[in-house]
């Protein structure tokens, strides 16, 4: 296999699960002028079957379970997930709530937690960097 | 030569006359069977014994001519259709009748019918080939499917009372007449063959005599009736003239100012004949009758009946006023069709659109009259018959095995009958998906209009364009559905082992022809359509299809690509048919998806027919508008000038 | 050079021509935009890794459609450009434009199946338009082929200005480019996800980004017909043509079909029939 194009062309599925939508201003902030995140090659294809990185923002609850794992089983592999903000990473201040489950791990395996409520740009960034050195090491192991 | 043309005639006559009389199914299936291979081995004998390829005339055996026989014949159809008017209640099909027996009697006790030639009675050159083997495989394969659908349609249609003995002698004694239109040089001879033609399908059309079918079999005896009249009063206006009734002399070149008049009376015979767009309504109707009507009216014979006189008039007519209003009328009639066939969901409607279209185009070209453009008719005459056929009885079977005729419930049909779906999908690439047969026929067509000079040419041009562009896309939608996926319980599996073998057998041979016509295209323009369009025009030889090897690869990687990738699709079963987007939510093979509230919807996908940008009927009724006044200027025109 | 030699080299180079406007495109917009965009090679990049990705098939007829997709785009190029008849070529092109519709028309999901048909409703819109053009051409040339259209002394573009005007106008439904993006889209959260692609991953995706470098080289090749006299000038045009395409797509919302359909038709008889009308009643 010749060298690996993932590190130039990492396209992202963005999921927002239960969330305050602050991390999602931050995701979207990424694609903006200050950051633009395309001169790195990252595309936020909104579907799964063209993603590479699964980037969930919020925690999970009882309605969303079906749809993260459905979203994730249909990105084809290889493929890792980022975790974005406290309630991602651990069901966050919604996390003794009735219906949250907790974390994004507790239904899909994630590769990268980006810590921060919200998470900045800059983090999120490098979680996609980490993300695309995972996704490096998941091809290697496949191939 | 002339004993083999009068038992072609003749042979399907008898037969059908012997059907008439076996009631029980087994002895009728095997009748069928054995005359159906009998007049398919007799037309292809025929064809072989034709020689060198030049035009033949000949009469009887013996010298015999048919003399009072024409009249007693053409008496006998006016009193048939008085007679079944009346006790349906209709006036108008007995006045045209009886203005037809009118002018007959007028003619033959008048002494103003020249004897006819008795070596001159028959003329039978390429173009009659090509109809012979039409009608003579065509027509008996569509027979022959008729034993295997007819049965289920009468199962499935228990209301209906069957009358199937009627159904073949009716199916038989068309061909017969069929046969006798395209060899009759005589144009008496020529219109009792005509009229039978337009009383076999009248009552062909009102099979299942509901009051709905009566109808329409009376808008189409109604619409036929005006053009034989037309007919009619053309052989009146011709009776003065010498060799009037010789159609190769009246179409040998030019017609004078003289004889146009009787012309465009022929065309108008011809324009009603093949459903051009004043008569398009009596095709239409035509589609309430069992599929193996709509199959032999749409592809072998009737509208072929009716091209096949327009392109034996087209070196009459070419360059004339009354050529360029026929064109008007073909090409105009391609184009409405079209766009009505874009909104319709009705299959069998969308395929009767779109041979309104196709014969639309044969019209046109035959009007415009050059050698290219006949070699262009003759090309789609020949391809659309195949092709038609097969996508007509394909569309019988589903319906008999789906009940249904929508397209939009062919949904996922590679998948339920994966063998059906190849022989439609070639029947589709047959009429249009590929760069061959009727695309081919476009192509050259556009090449000839770019040489027809001012307002008609850039015309003809700009209708082509868009009329070609609209048959992608009724095709296109078709086509998505047929080829659709989905996983299929074992008893939808079963629906396909329930063809009949008479339908597997009919269809098969269909669509084996359309791939041979595919491959042999060059062959055929070379040796049989390109020297005809030479001959009627007496024109300077010419290569009419330019085709380098690349292209013929394209054409035959189109031709074989979709049916081949339907019969390799259906046998894998390494897919994921669930795995497709539907936001995350849980759906399934069997096309059911999670909704709200832990239910499931099924999940319907619908095609387009582009609601609020055209209007189908309001385009069918401008299309039938303009031209009906075209086709009146013509006639009328001509009759005052000739006044 | 021998005309199948062109055909052969339109197979190899338009790849590479295509990739590259479609990152100097992306560069262009990026700017217009007030960012810098991904490097020039993006395109390159992005079909690469999803060669690399895996290919999940929702059933046994989409990739070979696919594949029928590409290899009739390309073919239309090298027939065109190997000599073979122009208006056989218009032909050829809306077969290969068939193919993807009918690739993405057989997935079930209703996304990808929106995609389809709107894919078919441009291909109504703009194939009249294809068909004139190049019958226009052929006629005020008196040619049949590219190179004959090329060897003519008649300069095209000074007999079909409409058609130039009108083909601008068509190009971007060719090109994919708002507001006539109608059956697909490369920007997320619209109400199409991706549309036609929406169910196609990995080569698939692949296949159908190198189709649409053949086309827009194929689009190229048909601006360079206009300016017969001068393959340079040609190029020069079609870049002006692309750079306004380009500053269309960025500064437009997405047309409902209808209007789409509409405009594209009066467009094409307007300009196209009109131009077409006055060759032939001038007689040219």
């Amino acid at each position: 296999m010749p060298m690996s194009l993932f590190k130039r062309s990492p396209w992202i599925l963005h999921y927002d699960g239960s969330s305050c939508n602050g991390c999602d201003i931050e995701v979207l902030a990424c694609l903006t002028p200050l950051y633009d995140v395309e001169r790195f090659g990252v595309v936020n294809t909104g579907n799964p079957k063209h993603a590479d990185i699964l980037l969930v923002t919020g925690s999970v609850n009882e309605r969303n379970i079906e749809i993260i794992q459905n979203l994730y089983r249909q990105m084809p592999d290889p493929k890792v997930v980022v975790a974005v903000g406290a309630c991602a990473c651990s069901g966050g201040i919604f996390a003794r709530a009735y219906n949250i489950q907790g974390g994004i791990d507790q239904v899909v395996p994630v590769d990268v937690y980006v810590p921060g409520c919200a998470a900045r740009p800059e983090s999120i960034i490098d979680g996609v960097v980490s993300g695309i050195a995972a996704l490096e090491q998941k091809r290697k192991r496949s191939a | 030569m002339s004993e083999l043309i009068v038992f072609l005639i003749a042979f399907p006559v008898v037969v059908s006359g012997v059907l008439l009389v076996v009631t029980k199914g087994n002895i009728r299936n095997a009748l069928v069977v054995g005359a159906c291979v009998v007049v398919a081995a007799a037309s292809l004998i025929t064809v072989f014994t034709f020689g060198n390829g030049n035009a033949l005339f000949f009469g009887l055996p013996g010298g015999v001519t048919p003399g009072h026989l024409v009249l007693v014949m053409d008496a006998a159809i006016a009193v048939f259709i008085v007679v079944v008017s009346l006790q349906n209640g209709r006036v108008v099909a007995p006045i045209m009748a009886a203005a037809q027996l009118g002018i007959a009697l007028y003619l033959d006790l008048g002494g103003h019918l020249p004897d006819p030639d008795p070596s001159r009675l028959f003329w039978f050159d390429r173009l009659t080939m090509v109809m012979v083997l039409v009608i003579g495989i065509v027509g008996p394969l569509i027979c022959i499917h008729a034993l295997g659908y007819m049965r289920d349609y009468q199962r499935s249609n228990p209301m209906i009372r069957g009358r199937r003995t009627s159904f073949f002698f009716l199916l038989f004694l068309f061909l017969g007449a069929m046969f006798g239109l395209v060899v009759s040089n005589d144009l008496p001879m020529m219109s009792v063959f005509w009229e039978i033609t337009t009383i076999c399908s009248f009552l062909l059309i009102g099979y299942t005599r509901t009051e709905e079918t009566i109808g329409y079999a009376f808008d189409a005896l109604n619409m036929n009736l005006l053009g034989g009249l037309g007919f009619s009063v053309a052989m009146l206006l011709l009776s003065g003239q010498p060799d009037g009734m010789d159609l190769a002399r009246l179409t040998a070149g030019p017609a004078g100012a003289a004889l146009l008049p009787a012309i465009a009376l022929l065309c108008l015979a011809g324009i009603t004949k093949s459903a051009q767009m004043p008569f398009s309504s009596w095709l239409l109707g035509a589609m309430y009758a069992p599929s193996p009507t709509s199959a032999l009216l749409h592809s072998s014979t009737m509208v072929k009946a009716g091209v096949f006189l327009l392109l034996r008039l087209s070196p009459a007519m070419a360059g004339s006023a009354v050529g360029m209003m026929v064109a008007f009328v073909g090409l105009l009639t391609f184009l409405f069709a079209s766009m009505v066939a874009v909104t319709e969901r009705n299959t069998k409607k969308v395929l009767a659109y779109s041979t309104i279209g196709s014969l639309g185009l044969i019209v046109g070209c035959a009007g415009i009259g050059t050698p290219e453009l006949v070699w262009v008719g003759v090309m789609i005459v020949i391809f659309h018959a195949v092709a038609k056929a097969l996508l007509f009885l394909v569309v019988g079977t589903l319906e008999n095995r789906l009940y249904t005729k929508d397209m939009e419930n062919f949904d996922t049909l590679l998948s339920r009958m994966p063998r059906v779906s190849a022989l439609a999908l070639t029947g589709i690439a047959g009429m249009f998906i590929a760069p061959f047969g009727i695309v081919v026929a476009k192509w050259t067509a556009i090449r000839a209009f770019l040489e027809v000079p001012g307002f008609e040419g850039a015309t003809f041009l700009i209708i082509m364009a868009f009329g070609s562009s609209l048959t992608i896309f009724y095709w296109g939608k078709l086509l998505i559905k047929i080829l659709s996926m989905r996983s299929i319980e074992p008893y939808e599996r079963s629906v396909e082992d329930r063809v009949t073998r008479y339908e597997w057998f009919a269809e098969i041979v269909l669509a084996v022809g359309v791939v041979g016509i595919a491959a042999g295209l060059g062959w055929i323009s070379d040796h049989v359509v390109g020297p005809y369009a030479l001959a009627a025009f007496s024109a300077t030889p010419r290569v009419f299809l330019n085709l380098s090897p690349a292209m013929i690869i394209v054409m035959l990687v189109a031709v074989l690509f979709l049916p081949a990738l339907a019969l390799w699709a259906s046998r894998r079963s390494d897919y994921d048919l669930a795995d497709f987007y539907t936001s995350g939510r849980t759906a399934n093979a069997g096309h059911l998806m999670g909704a709200a509230l832990g239910g499931t919807r099924t999940v319907t996908l619908r095609n387009y027919y582009l609601e609020g940008v055209i209007d189908g009927s309001l385009v069918f009724r401008s299309g039938t508008a303009v031209c009906g006044v075209i086709l009146a200027g013509m006639v009328l025109v001509g009759l005052v000038v000739r006044a | 050079m021998n005309p199948l030699a062109y055909g052969l080299l339109f197979v190899v180079v338009a790849p590479i021509f295509g990739g590259l406007l479609a990152g100097v495109d992306r560069i262009v917009s990026a700017r217009m935009q007030g960012r810098i965009g991904p490097p020039l090679l993006q395109p390159f990049y992005d079909v690469g890794k999803l060669f690399q990705k895996e290919a999940r098939q929702v059933n046994p007829v989409v990739e070979p459609l696919l594949l029928g997709h590409v290899g009739f785009m390309a073919a239309a190029g090298a027939l065109a450009l190997g000599g073979t008849d122009l208006i056989f070529i218009a032909f050829v092109f809306a077969l290969a434009a068939l193919c993807l519709v009918l690739a993405a028309g057989s997935v079930n999901s209703p996304y990808s199946f929106a995609g389809a048909e709107r894919e078919l409703v441009v291909l109504l819109a703009s194939e009249p338009f294809f068909i004139l053009m190049l019958a226009a051409i052929c006629k005020v040339t008196s040619a049949s082929t590219f190179a004959g259209v090329l060897a003519s002394p008649v300069m095209v573009a000074l007999e079909l200005p409409g058609v130039l005007l009108a083909f601008l106008f068509v190009a971007t439904i060719k090109l994919r480019k708002s507001p006539f993006d109608i059956s697909t889209s490369h920007h997320p959260h619209q109400e199409l996800v991706n549309g036609l692609t929406s169910d196609m991953s990995g080569r698939l995706l692949a296949y159908v980004e190198m189709a649409h470098w053949y086309e827009s080289a194929l689009l190229c090749a048909f601006v360079v017909l206009f300016f017969n006299w001068s393959v340079p000038l040609g190029l020069l045009a079609f870049a002006i043509a692309y750079g306004l395409e380009v500053l269309v797509d960025n500064s437009t919302s997405r047309a409902k079909w209808q209007l789409v359909l509409r405009s594209t038709w009066a467009v094409t008889l307007l300009f196209t029939g009109g131009n077409v009308l006055a060759l032939f009643l001038l007689g040219r």
